[in-house]
Parts: C-alpha cells; structure tokens; sequence
C-alpha cells in the first residue's frame, strides 16, 4: 500500500534520532495523547512509505516496516531520521456534536451573516480561556455560539459575528481592595 | 512571596466601570484591556476581555474557574504551536 500525503493528511509524529542499536528511534508526537499514535493504523512519509510504531518506552519507539518488521539496526534508524509521519484526516477518532477539530477549522472562509466574505482562518488559540479564531485580516473571533452561529463543515464555511471592540481606558492607580 | 492577604486581591479600578457597563448593555462585545497584571474576580465572569500580549488582544472568555488567576495568564506572550495536530474544541 502506498500513499502519498496530501492536503488531507494530519503530520503526527516526526522520526528523531536513533536510540541504542537495535534500530529503535526517538519519536516527537505531534498529538495531544502521545499514547492513541499506536492506535491510528498505517502512518505514512512523504514517499508514501507505509509505517507503523511501537512504543518501546517514553519517547522511545520502534519503527515497524511494510512488513511487519521493526528495523534491524542502528544504521536503517539513521536513514529515517527527521522522516514525517502523517495519517489521513478520516483515520482521527470521530468528535463529539459541536465540537472541530482545529485543522478542520483553519482554512475555512468566514462570512458574515449578510454573506460578505471577511476572510479565512489563518489560526486557531486556546490558551486555556476558550478558543479563538484568526482570520487573514488579523482579527480574533471568539469560538462561540455568539461570535460564531453557523459552521459548514461540507461547505469548508463558517458564518461570523464580529464582537464589538471596546476599550478601556483608565489611570494605571486604580487599586481596589476586596476584602471577603 | 505571596500578596499578604488582608491587601485583599490587586485590580485595576478601572476595569470595574467597564465590566459593569457591559454586563449590563448585554451586547456581544470584547473588552480591551492592556492590564494583564490585574486579578480576575467573581464579577468578570461570563464576560469576554480581549487582554494584550504585546500584538493583539487575545479574547479571554472569563469563567469561573479562572478566578483568583491573571488575566495575562491567558494571553500568552510568546509563540508556542504545541502538539496541536489533532486539537478540538467546542464552541463555547
């Protein structure tokens, strides 16, 4: 089986040096759950090589061949270092009901509700205080049922409802005590 | 050190009128602060402040588990990717 990436294709993991000479490498997961790259089937590079991987110990993992076979020794690890592992977009677990996967987010074109286009999403921040999307244009969209009602996955669209920017203004000494 | 408690938290007092102002117009707005250094209180939640990071104004959907914390906390200042490859999210 063969398979080359394409635009469709998730970078999961990148092939880093050899570790001991056995041919297992050091692998640099590009996944929230290091743990699930064992779980989404056939990876491939960019010659569409298939691979699969084993993990061995923490960081540490073996390299399994087209046939089922890891790699002999340390000298075919090094011919993979720095090697790309991608899995097609299908082979990631399904989502919940309202929730996008940020790749799936990122290069879609917002609208507003009028239908002018205003952009694409160039990026997606979460920092921990909800999600956000920037369009081409620099401007940041809160991910909300507000900011955004619609999202067409099948139209690759999303419909915006810019927030009103206001700002604050103030003497810097404006220290507040709040005692309970 | 820890902020001696009977100081009570630090914030700007500006940010009070503010937060009052839009909690009460209801309206779907974001409100830019410059001040990361200010605590946020129960009265910000549910609110959305844009804080800056030194570029933009990163929107902060304030909740109730960020209170007690800062705002630039949640308005990073340096790039970091991570392992973002299958990230999700849902709409809040």
């Amino acid at each position: 089986m063969s398979h080359r990436p394409s635009h469709q294709d998730v970078l999961v993991a990148t092939i880093g040096r050899p570790h001991g000479v056995r041919g297992l490498v050091r692998l640099h997961p590009a996944t929230e759950h290091p743990e699930t790259l064992e779980e989404l089937g056939p990876l491939h590079d960019e010659t569409g090589t298939v691979w699969q991987i084993c993990w061995k110990a923490p960081g540490i993992a073996a390299v399994l061949g087209q046939d089922g076979q890891p790699l002999p020794d340390r000298t075919a690890a090094e011919k993979l270092v720095n090697r790309k592992l991608y899995v097609p977009r299908e082979a990631l677990p399904e989502v919940e009901e309202d929730e996008f996967y940020h790749i799936d987010l990122i290069g879609m074109e917002a609208v507003l509700a009028s239908g002018e286009t205003v952009g694409r999403v160039v990026s997606v921040h979460d920092y921990g205080a909800g999600t956000s999307l920037e369009l081409e244009a620099g401007q940041l969209i809160p991910f909300t049922l507000a900011c955004v009602p619609d999202v067409d996955m099948k139209a690759k669209r999303l419909v915006v409802v810019p927030p009103e920017a206001v700002e604050v203004e103030g003497d810097l000494a404006g220290e507040v005590e709040v005692r309970s | 050190m820890a902020r001696s408690v009977w100081k009570g938290p630090f914030v700007d007092g500006y940010l009070f009128g503010k937060a009052e102002k839009a909690r009460a117009s209801g309206r779907n707005e974001v409100i830019k602060i410059w001040s990361r250094r200010s605590t946020i209180l129960p009265q910000f939640v549910g609110l959305t402040f844009g804080v800056y990071n030194g570029q933009k104004f990163l929107p902060v959907q304030v909740t109730e588990h960020m209170v007690g914390h800062k705002f630039g906390e949640f308005s990073p200042t340096r790039t970091y990717t991570g392992h973002g490859s299958d990230k999700k999210s849902k709409r809040g």
